[in-house]
């Protein structure tokens, strides 16, 4: 190392933070693990009255929204099925019309030939 | 601050092949001069300096499973520090460079006595383009090797070499000329 170059480690020698450096460190990382810690439940349940007043709402409007969705489909769903039964209903009814006029034209045409 | 240095110690465990690391507090404390020292040249501010080096320690805590040895450990500080301490500068860029040219005039004093070249050099230092100033902290305040220099700061060999020899070139060359220094070798 040339001369110039101690000079240059001299000048760049280390420096101490202050006094107290170490427990302030400490106590910052006391704090974090503590936040850590307490998370979000801990947050939850100390939180004032009208915050938890609000989250229960919110959990009430969507538990009420999902249960009227829910019953809006069964609703549908039966329309539906009505609906199918009605147009079976009316599919046999012409059937058997058809059927009953087929007979009566057999019928007619074998006195006929009688 | 005992019952913290307790309280701290008992929080951050450690692992297995952690066993040979010394608890958080005793590095807290063995290891501050060195990041605050990194801190106050790139940013040459006592306060800033002091938040930045409380900061690397607190990411410390927060990674100490991570640390697997002392020596990783070491590289881990000094690799965060100077990476911490080079975006800080960036972000107080004004403050904190000054180009060769613009730094300021030694003063008589600095030009009667050798204690007041550490004061000249120190500004010089921290006039240097950010790159030389990195190499330059890291070999002569932290007297590591070229190698461990260049991974801390991701670069090859040879380009800290250049760097170094750069910075110093222009060091030399700006303590001469200022400074009147006839023997800077």
């Amino acid at each position: 190392m040339t001369p110039f170059e101690e000079d240059l480690k001299q000048a760049l020698k280390r420096q101490e933070p202050a006094g107290d450096f170490t427990a302030r460190v400490l106590e910052r990382c006391a704090q974090e693990d503590a936040k850590k810690r307490n998370g979000f439940w801990h947050g939850f349940w100390t939180a004032p009255a009208w915050r938890l007043g609000a989250v229960t709402a919110a959990l009430v409007l969507v538990a009420g929204g999902t249960a009227y969705e829910q019953h809006e489909r069964e609703v549908k769903r039966e329309a539906r099925g009505m609906e199918a039964k009605r147009q079976l209903i009316l599919a046999m009814r012409i059937a058997g019309t058809k059927l009953q006029e087929v007979q009566q034209r057999v019928k007619e045409s074998e006195q006929i030939e009688q | 601050m005992g019952a913290l240095l307790t309280a701290t110690t008992s929080i951050t465990t450690t692992r297995e092949g952690q066993a040979s690391l010394p608890p958080f507090a005793s590095v807290v404390e063995g290891h501050k001069a060195m990041v605050y020292s990194i801190a106050w040249q790139f940013l040459h501010d006592r306060v800033a300096a002091d938040e930045l080096a409380q900061d690397v320690f607190l990411q410390l805590h927060k990674n100490w499973a991570s640390i697997q040895s002392p020596a990783h450990l070491l590289f881990w500080l000094r690799k965060v520090a100077t990476h911490r301490a080079i975006d800080a500068a960036r972000k107080r860029k004004s403050k904190a460079e000054t180009s060769l040219e613009e730094a300021d005039e030694p003063t008589v004093l600095e030009r009667v006595h050798d204690s007041f070249l550490a004061s000249y050099l120190k500004r010089m230092v921290a006039s240097l383009p950010e790159k030389q100033r990195s190499v330059i902290i890291l070999r002569y305040q932290e007297e590591m090797e070229l190698e461990e220099i260049a991974k801390v700061l991701s670069m090859n060999v040879s380009t800290v070499k250049t760097q170094i020899s750069r910075a110093l070139e222009l060091l030399r060359g700006k303590v001469s000329r200022r400074l009147g220094k006839e023997n800077v070798l």
